[in-house]
């Protein structure tokens, strides 16, 4: 006993007298060694096009390998959670879409509290819109909200799961234009993809649609988003056509475990939004067709803040329940 | 598609391939692959993922051509795991473990892992002329496919797996239901309710195929092993030939050919189109045999019609990933996200705006198969050897392997808790002579098959004539009830107990 309680004074000391100078100068050098980036969803998905190309910019900027690390599982929760629990040293960051953050706190208990994640940048937005499949008929944004108030319940959307992202757009697309269409949750967009090419489902909102708009297989309603899509200069966006404030991104952005030293995050937030004027990175972001909105850690704190404001009144509009 | 533009396509696919860089990467695939296959539980994906990174610095054409070589690569060698120590990689290698393994007890591991190369060559090198020939008409052909024809085929799949099983029909249905309840642990796709995860977040995606098949067939299977020396020395006793006989390749020739017909079809289809495919091999060669009572003891063509069939079944499942940018399965969403992060976005403007890149990745899969059967058939005699290795080693270095490959899925260790328990449980089946392969079946069978129906009903409203009212549904419904009504006639049920009690 008396040996442990010597040793646990020994690191008390320890603690007090030496760790404040020691993490200064590790605010300081930050980063020093290289820097674990956490994406919470397996890898290959839309987390890793967004992920990716940040890790390697910011390796080249910094001179420190930012290493990705895919840790899926239970909606992002798990890898979310490895984050929150990680030592707020810089070392190990949050590459993230809103949705760990801003909805799945709202439908479910998670193991972190979302507001305490130190947000260090945004790196981009998926940019896509809703589309339908070609075979229905309406091609425009307009006919098909005639359409589906024609056949109340004949059109299906479907999604990439319960809770998600893509659920939320059909639910306020539902809400603001009284419409009414039926939502079927699928395993992921691919899965849904799957099911919209045959026309099973009519529409869908999701990156993976862009090639087949291209291809003549789908029309491209609207832009979910405040710019237009830049290979669909022709397609407008929900508040050009008169729903403002219905902009539903998926946004995605960099965060550090709770009490990560500002210091650091706003090292690493002057360096992005540097790299997004310097480098080649918006182009390579576009190739996916995720766009940039670059940020400042302030501007973030507020951002986040609106959205999940207006998932809250989503979801209590549609009244979406996990359990 | 006329003659003349597909040679014309063939050729441009040849530029791409053959030239020396282009190679290097394939064999490097065909390489990785194979290693990753033999190492138990490290599968592809975890493989896919890893390399990854490595490709942004690849051009594209040689990255996708690396992934894909480690693909089929990991069918080559996840059936010498299946054969040397019961442990099937990957869902497809399943039902090789039925008779592979008991062939390999039998001191006829060589004939064995010679045959699943060799039926692999044969389907693979077949499947990639149909991916170059028909790959758009034979997507039309699986988008035909709707929510409620897919929940029947599952049933179909369902009752065919009940034949699987060698001991008694109690025990077969008990297994497969037994897999169905497994399968249910997880979040419910429709609802979002957490079905027995007891607050365990590694529980709420569902209960992982590789900690349940390795725990039930490997590990059990070490167990059993290590607690009766007479068992493990079958093993290592009496190793003969190397090379299959005359009168083993006479008997393979069908199943193979069967095999891959079937296995190219199914491969087609998302989710289960590998795993559907090798054991509905299995099925058919044991249904059509003369001596049905003998599988699940070593019969070669247990080995020669699932072993084609999956690798075909892989190689097809490349076209709806290719023509239409959907995976079917989680290493073709692997596959995808290695076209994105070169900028290609996966879909049917590949084939016109990246011809070079498409038709190079068909003709680099030919080249692959036919490298991985030159560096396999060689092996074979070093990975029966490996069989005379001491058992308390070779016991040690699978459980090693098992664990690495394990926590290598998702970064979890609770998951290489999951093996410890499923061996346990798999130690019990052995002990009550229960067969685990129906209950892999039921595991991966069951929850797809639920989602279908669910999904189905809620795309008709709730009316449920929609599984009659579409034809392929109800060709599938009704083949499925005249095996049931076959099953529990008497008569027939009378002769099927002789038949499979022995």
């Amino acid at each position: 006993m008396r040996r442990r309680e010597f040793l646990a004074m020994a690191g008390a000391t320890a603690v007090t007298g030496f760790s404040i100078p020691r993490a200064t100068a590790q605010v300081a050098n930050w980063p020093d060694r290289p820097v674990k980036l956490i994406i919470p969803y397996a890898p290959g998905g839309g987390s890793d096009l967004i992920g990716r190309p940040w890790a390697e910019a910011l390796s080249q900027a910094f001179g420190q390998q930012f290493v990705v690390e895919n840790r899926g599982g239970a909606g992002g929760m798990i890898g979310t959670e490895a984050v929150a629990k990680a030592a707020p040293d810089g070392y190990t960051l949050l590459a993230t879409p809103g949705a760990t953050l801003t909805i799945l706190p709202l439908l479910r208990k998670t193991p972190y509290d979302p507001a305490k994640f130190v947000p260090c940048g945004r790196t981009g937005d998926f940019v896509t819109g809703f589309s339908i499949n070609a075979q229905v008929g309406p091609k425009t944004f307009q006919e098909m909200v005639d359409y589906a108030k024609k056949n109340p319940g004949k059109l299906s959307f479907g999604s990439a799961g319960l809770g998600t992202a893509t659920q939320l757009r059909l639910e306020m697309l539902k809400f603001k234009a009284g419409l009414d269409i039926l939502h079927v949750p699928y395993r992921g967009s691919a899965d849904a993809l799957n099911d919209l090419l045959p026309n099973n489902v009519q529409m869908m909102n999701e990156i993976n649609n862009i090639p087949h708009v291209k291809a003549g297989k789908l029309h491209l309603l609207n832009i979910n988003g405040p710019e237009r899509h830049w290979d669909f200069p022709n397609v407008p966006t929900l508040t050009e056509l008169g729903h403002p404030n219905s902009d539903v991104p998926i946004w995605y952005s960099i965060q550090g475990p709770p009490g990560l030293p500002q210091e650091i995050a706003e090292k690493l937030n002057a360096k992005m939004l540097e790299l997004a004027k310097t480098s080649d990175i918006k182009t390579k972001l576009r190739a996916t067709s995720a766009g940039l909105q670059p940020m400042t850690t302030k501007e973030m704190v507020a951002f986040f803040e609106a959205d999940m404001k207006a998932n809250a009144e989503l979801i209590k509009a549609a009244n979406i329940k996990l359990e | 598609m006329a003659l003349d533009s597909l040679l014309a396509n063939l050729a441009l696919g040849l530029s791409v391939a053959a030239t020396m860089q282009n190679l290097m990467w394939c064999l490097m695939g065909a390489v990785i692959g194979t290693a990753v296959g033999v190492l138990p539980g490290v599968g592809p994906v975890a493989t896919m993922a890893l390399l990854l990174p490595v490709t942004y610095v690849l051009p594209a054409e040689g990255a996708l051509i690396m992934l894909a070589g480690i693909y089929y690569g990991a069918q080559y060698g996840g059936s010498t795991t299946a054969i040397l120590v019961n442990l099937p990689g990957e869902s497809s290698s399943v039902v090789t473990t039925l008779d592979g393994y008991q062939m390999a007890r039998q001191g006829r591991a060589g004939p064995a892992l010679a045959i699943a190369a060799i039926g692999s060559f044969f389907a693979g090198c077949v499947a990639t002329i149909l991916i170059a020939a028909a790959a758009p008409p034979l997507t039309q052909l699986a988008q035909k496919f709707a929510p409620a024809d897919y929940f029947s085929l599952m049933v179909l799949g369902l009752v065919f797996s009940i034949v699987l099983a060698r001991g008694s029909i109690v025990k077969a249905f008990g297994m497969v239901f037994l897999g169905m309840l497994l399968g249910l642990v997880g979040t419910d796709v429709n609802t979002g309710n957490l079905r027995f995860t007891f607050d365990i977040s590694d529980l709420f995606d569902g209960l992982g195929f590789v900690p349940l098949a390795m725990g039930i067939f490997g590990i059990a299977e070490i167990i059993a092993n290590l607690t009766n020396p007479e068992r493990r020395d079958l093993v290592s006793s009496k190793v003969s030939n190397l090379w299959p006989s005359r009168e083993d390749f006479r008997r393979s020739r069908g199943p193979i050919l069967r095999g891959t017909a079937l296995g190219s079809i199914l491969g087609l289809l998302p989710g289960g189109g590998a795993v559907l495919g090798s054991f509905s091999a299995y099925t058919l060669e044991k249904k059509i045999s003369k001596t049905p009572e003998k599988f699940g003891t070593g019969m070669i063509e247990g080995v020669a019609g699932p072993e084609a069939a999956n690798n075909a079944a892989a190689q097809t499942s490349f076209i709806p990933m290719l023509t239409l940018g959907i995976p079917s399965n989680a290493v073709m969403a692997m596959m995808i996200g290695g076209m994105m992060i070169h900028g290609i976005i996966p879909g049917p403007q590949v084939m016109e705006q990246r011809p070079g890149l498409f038709w190079g990745m068909i003709v680099s899969m030919w080249f692959g198969n036919l490298m991985l059967i030159v560096l396999n058939l060689p092996m074979i005699g070093l990975w029966v050897r490996l069989l005379l290795v001491p058992y308390r080693l070779l016991a040690i270095a699978v459980l090693f392997f098992c664990c690495i490959g394990v926590y290598s899925l998702n970064n979890s260790a609770n998951e290489v808790l999951f093996i410890a328990a499923f061996g346990l449980l798999g130690y019990l089946f052995i002990k009550l002579d229960c067969e685990p392969a129906p209950l892999l079946l039921g595991f991966i069978l069951g929850p797809m098959m639920e989602v279908y129906m669910r999904r189905a009903m809620l795309l008709s409203r709730g009316d449920p004539w929609v599984f009659v009212q579409r034809p392929l549904s109800l060709t599938f419904l009704v083949l499925a009830g005249i095996l049931v009504l076959l099953v529990i006639l008497p008569f027939i049920r009378k002769g099927r107990e002789a038949a499979f009690q022995e």
